[in-house]
């Protein structure tokens, strides 16, 4: 907050204004805060801060300073941009005014043209031998600025010049290469043109180094002369004749702008067409296809022409359409209709066109079509019945599955287990094995017999292994061995 | 970057197929501008690789963070006006630096003709299409200037004044050094980085 500066220029100011130009601004994009007191003797205002802003908003455009120079048809002009050699508001822009012309010349008849120039134009159509006078203002297109009109300037244009300049400067795209051509109404005159680029129109100040002489149009006899593509960069280009009848030259024709891109040709579109109903056709417009060379630049907006008529007639209805989708509406059943089509560029700078596309022929429907409706509804209705008596087989066979399982064991098992007792094993039914025992009670001949089923014993011991553990195990073999004892004792004494 | 303009030719052509068909019933103009300006834009930017054969290491140490203001196209809906705008806006400037014939031994002559060339052939695609906008617009117009002129401040055009303050740090930069070679190579680095931005962008104005 402490590095406000002394405003130069505003410094014990006793008006209400002061101009503060003498400042060196860094940078006029930056916001700049100003502020003001007044003083009285020792005593001092508050300071009032004043609303921040960016200088360059806040830039009107200066008066601009023009040079005039005639000849015999037309003026040059030269427009120093606005601002000085090393001011700064407008420092990026140089390069981005233009000038708004207004010419007239006063007597006989006071008549206006208003013209949109470059810094360096020259101003065509003149009288010889007139007083035309004229004013410039600058605008700046992004940001939209509008500076003021310049004073009036005035020059006489010179009486007409013993050569012409040429006129109707023409520049045709033929197979590899530029026709330029022009007319001149005189023989024995040996003409000179000169190519520039166009950009160099943008950057104020003279470039009249920069012209440079076209191979082939050097001192030609013709009014014309043939330029082989190679000779202009891709882009966009001015041309300019000069006429010469030995001693002396005319002045320059007018500057004729040409764009390179002008030798593309137009490949004629790719047309269909197709029968909606019975009393229209949809007409598709599809990009031509690529050529075998190179691979055309139709990058400019397209608008097709397109012929539209009845077969057995020659009458022809043209339509313009931007579109490539489109359809033609009330027609005759039945009948057939052609069409074929052109691709326009909507470019009124030059016209171009491609030729005709084939004709495509198609037949409207034909009428009546509630039969074909109902044909129609019928293979539909037939088709759902299908698919619906299908859709019921597999969900009853789902719901068979879920609900009533069937009591076969899957295929797999039944093949694998193919014995009978392991399978008995692994398969039986609740009904269990169980054994027969009858007891005879007597104390002196006690005689038990035990019939155990010997896999059930084996079972038993088997289980009482695994579960037991070992010392329960010996206890068993010793009751075992105790019985067994026993009933030797048992047998003998009887 | 290495693609040849052919190359790029032949892959720009579905594009523009696509622009044919998606964009339908259109009544400006300039309707294809975006396919002009993606396939100008992508020329200017391998016209800008091609100026020099590589970056040369020494100038590394020279080099400068610029910060291009990305956020100027990253607003969620910005109007097709407004894109069209920042991107004439760039294109000038980007014109304004190149234009500057200080650079006589830095580059050939013939490659810095064509990027000059291909910068004005952007600029007068925009200005044509933004020329017919304003016609269209002109009551709208209108109306934006007596707010401009009455209060002093204009209708907010602050994505231009951001990209304006990048090409002043880019101009300063280059009159700092004295526009020497490695200030000159910098730029053409940051200026093809700025190009490849936009380029990204015109698919928005496709949408649009």
């Amino acid at each position: 907050m402490d590095n406000w500066k002394k405003l130069p220029g505003c410094q014990h100011i006793t008006s209400t204004e002061c101009n503060f130009s003498s400042v060196k601004l860094k940078n006029v994009y930056e916001k700049i805060e100003l502020r003001i007191r007044a003083e009285k003797g020792n005593n001092a205002s508050q300071w009032h801060e004043v609303k921040p802003f960016i200088p360059f908003q806040k830039a009107q455009i200066g008066p601009l300073d023009v040079h005039l120079e005639a000849e015999d048809k037309a003026i040059i002009i030269h427009i120093s941009p606005p601002g000085t050699k090393d001011s700064i508001m407008w420092a990026m822009d140089h390069s981005s005014f233009i000038y708004s012309l207004v010419i007239w010349k006063n007597s006989p008849s006071p008549e206006e043209r208003t013209e949109t120039v470059y810094s360096r134009d020259k101003i065509y159509k003149l009288s010889p031998e007139t007083t035309y006078c004229l004013k410039v203002k600058a605008e700046l297109r992004s940001p939209r600025r509008v500076g003021l009109y310049s004073p009036v300037y005035c020059i006489n244009t010179t009486e007409k010049h013993k050569v012409p300049a040429p006129e109707n400067i023409e520049i045709d795209a033929e197979n590899q290469v530029y026709v330029l051509k022009w007319d001149y109404a005189y023989e024995n005159t040996t003409f000179r043109a000169q190519w520039s680029h166009e950009f160099l129109k943008r950057i104020p100040g003279s470039h009249s180094d920069k012209w440079k002489q076209i191979p082939n149009c050097e001192d030609v006899k013709t009014t014309h002369c043939v330029i082989p593509q190679n000779v202009f960069p891709e882009g966009i280009h001015r041309i300019r004749v000069q006429a010469s009848n030995g001693n002396n030259t005319s002045f320059w024709s007018e500057e004729k702008i040409f764009n390179t891109e002008m030798k593309t040709i137009l490949f004629p579109p790719v047309i269909s067409m197709k029968s909606v109903n019975d009393d229209s056709l949809h007409v598709s417009i599809g990009a031509p296809k690529e050529s075998e060379n190179k691979s055309v630049n139709q990058l400019y907006p397209l608008i097709y022409e397109v012929i539209f008529r009845e077969n057995t007639s020659n009458a022809e209805r043209k339509v313009v359409e931007k579109r490539t989708d489109f359809t033609f509406p009330n027609l005759k059943p039945l009948t057939v209709y052609c069409v074929k089509a052109r691709a326009l560029t909507e470019n009124d700078k030059w016209n171009k066109s491609s030729v005709f596309s084939d004709t495509v022929c198609e037949k409207t429907k034909p009428g009546n079509t509630s039969k074909t409706w109902l044909i129609a509804g019928i293979c539909t209705a037939l088709f759902s019945v299908i698919v619906a008596v299908y859709v019921v087989k597999v969900l009853l066979r789902c719901i068979n599955y879920v609900f009533f399982p069937s009591s076969k064991p899957p295929s797999t098992v039944d093949e694998y287990f193919s014995e009978p007792p392991v399978r008995n094993l692994l398969l039986s039914t609740s009904e269990e094995r169980t054994e027969r025992c009858s007891v005879i009670e007597n104390a002196n001949t006690l005689t038990v017999i035990e019939e155990t089923n010997p896999i059930d014993e084996d079972h038993k011991k088997y289980n009482s292994q695994t579960s037991q553990d070992s010392g329960n195990y010996s206890n068993e073999d010793e009751n075992s061995g105790s019985k067994i004892s026993e009933e030797l004792l048992q047998q003998e004494t009887v | 970057m290495s693609a040849e303009p052919d190359v790029i030719r032949k892959c720009t052509w579905p594009v523009c197929l696509v622009g044919l068909f998606v964009t339908g019933i259109l009544s400006l103009d300039c309707s294809l501008l975006d396919v002009h300006l993606r396939r100008v834009t992508w020329q200017n930017l391998s016209l800008l690789s091609r100026m020099s054969k590589s970056f040369p290491i020494e100038c590394l140490r020279e080099s400068k963070a610029f910060e291009l203001p990305q956020e100027i196209l990253s607003h969620t809906q910005p109007l097709t006006r407004d894109i069209k705008e920042a991107f004439y806006e760039m294109s000038r400037q980007a014109f304004h630096i190149f234009i500057q014939d200080t650079f006589k031994s830095t580059w050939e002559e013939k490659h810095l003709r064509q990027v000059q060339i291909g910068l004005d052939q952007q600029l007068q695609y925009l200005e044509q299409c933004l020329e017919e906008e304003e016609e269209e617009n002109e009551d709208m117009r209108e109306m934006a200037e007596d707010e401009w002129t009455q209060s002093g401040a204009p209708v907010p055009q602050l994505s231009n004044l951001e990209l304006r303050r990048y090409f002043n740090r880019i101009d300063r930069f280059l009159k700092d050094k004295k526009y020497s070679h490695c200030a000159w190579e910098i730029v053409r680095v940051e200026i093809r980085r700025c190009f490849y931005f936009f380029h990204k962008f015109t698919a928005l104005l496709r949408r649009k």
